[in-house]
């Protein structure tokens, strides 16, 4: 497997950024869970700072990950077996999942700073306060924090699904070329 | 009845003796605060960011022997239910029993008999009572006095910093000080005119 993308498959990086930002999201959603339960006190001060961090980590593995995208302009295409619907269809995936992998952390932070409490990273460093204190703007951000996270929990699970039907039903590489250790039928021992 | 007399009579006495030096000392200027001109702030990390807080009501009071500042007198009194950390929930969790316990405990007070002059300034030299924990405590300040409209006035800013575990702020869970840290710094700007 090589760093950069090819036309065959993903490259390590790229890979490696796509499974870091699944395995952050699934954190996430775990920590919220945990941490709503709980009434006010140290252990849902800290569940709140862990998910605070992890977001954050996402928000700067979502910039990277677009940067290298912008570097790498070589990738592998979407199979020619597709549909035109299927192709926009991709595409507006696609461009949500990045659109909302800024959009959740942003109105995270956000939320925080209209509540009065500074982000910080895992305690290394506190981000700057986006907005000032605003008591209505923060009430308005948990629903919009709320809603574009389950938004983009569900623009995950399609994705996840139409990259399962590729692999069980059509029978394709759109699975194999993100995975690593898997040979792609282009480049793999069976040519 | 007479052992109860006597013991009072020598309290007495003890106490015109103690208040010797004080008068011995000319010019005593009594201060007290000037609330709408003074400030009591604090600042403390909560998840690995530091935040800030104040105090709105207290009280001071400042007996300062100009020529002997050992003479020299400073209580603070501060009204716990009076925090502020812009966060009525995170206020609310102060005011609780694991906390400040406002209802058992309503007051913090520092109370210094002595001032000493240091190379910048003057330190208090007394204690301070939070919840029910007492401890010693030198309170390092600056202290720059002005007649202003004829009335005297005093300014006193300084900065401290405490462990709020000292005090036994933070029971049970808020114990531990990973998420909120011992460490609590103290700062104040003091408008005090004489009485």
């Amino acid at each position: 497997m090589t760093i950069r993308n090819t036309t065959q498959r993903w490259g390590a990086v790229a890979q490696l950024l796509h499974w870091l930002i699944v395995a952050f999201i699934i954190t996430q959603f775990t920590l919220a869970t945990m941490f709503d339960d709980l009434p006010s006190g140290p252990r849902k001060l800290a569940l709140l700072a862990r998910h605070k961090s992890v977001g954050i980590t996402i928000l700067m593995l979502a910039a990277v990950r677009l940067a290298w995208r912008w570097a790498n302009r070589e990738k592998p295409p979407l199979p020619d077996t597709l549909k035109p619907y299927e192709r926009r269809l991709a595409r507006l995936t696609h461009g949500l999942l990045y659109l909302l992998l800024f959009a959740v952390p942003l109105a995270g932070w956000t939320m925080s700073s209209a509540r009065g409490f500074p982000v910080s990273w895992f305690g290394l460093f506190t981000l700057p306060d986006l907005v000032p204190k605003n008591k209505a703007l923060y009430e308005t951000l948990v629903t919009t924090h709320g809603v574009l996270a389950w938004t983009l929990g569900v623009v995950a699970i399609v994705h996840l699904l139409a990259a399962l039907k590729h692999h069980f039903v059509l029978r394709d590489d759109v699975l194999k070329r993100m995975l690593p250790f898997t040979a792609t039928k282009a480049q793999g021992s069976d040519r | 009845m007479r052992t109860r007399a006597r013991a009072l009579a020598s309290a007495l006495l003890a106490t015109l003796l103690a208040r010797v030096p004080a008068a011995a000392a000319d010019n005593v200027t009594h201060y007290v605060l000037d609330p709408a001109k003074s400030k009591l702030e604090f600042s403390f990390s909560q998840a690995g960011a530091q935040n800030k807080g104040r105090f709105t009501h207290f009280t001071t009071a400042l007996d300062l022997a100009a020529s002997d500042p050992a003479a020299s007198h400073l209580e603070v009194t501060v009204e716990m239910s009076s925090v502020d950390t812009g966060d009525q929930e995170r206020d609310d969790t102060l005011r609780d029993a694991d906390l400040f316990a406002v209802r058992k405990f309503a007051q913090a007070r520092f109370v210094a008999a002595q001032i000493v002059k240091t190379a910048t300034g003057y330190e208090a030299v007394g204690k301070l009572t939070i919840r029910d924990m007492t401890r010693d405590l030198r309170l390092p300040f600056v202290l720059r006095t002005a007649t202003e409209q004829g009335v005297s006035a005093a300014y006193m800013t300084g900065k401290t910093s405490l462990r709020r575990l000292d005090y036994g702020v933070g029971q049970g869970d808020w114990k531990a000080t990973d998420q909120v840290g011992n460490e609590v710094g103290v700062s104040f700007s003091l408008r005090l005119t004489a009485r």
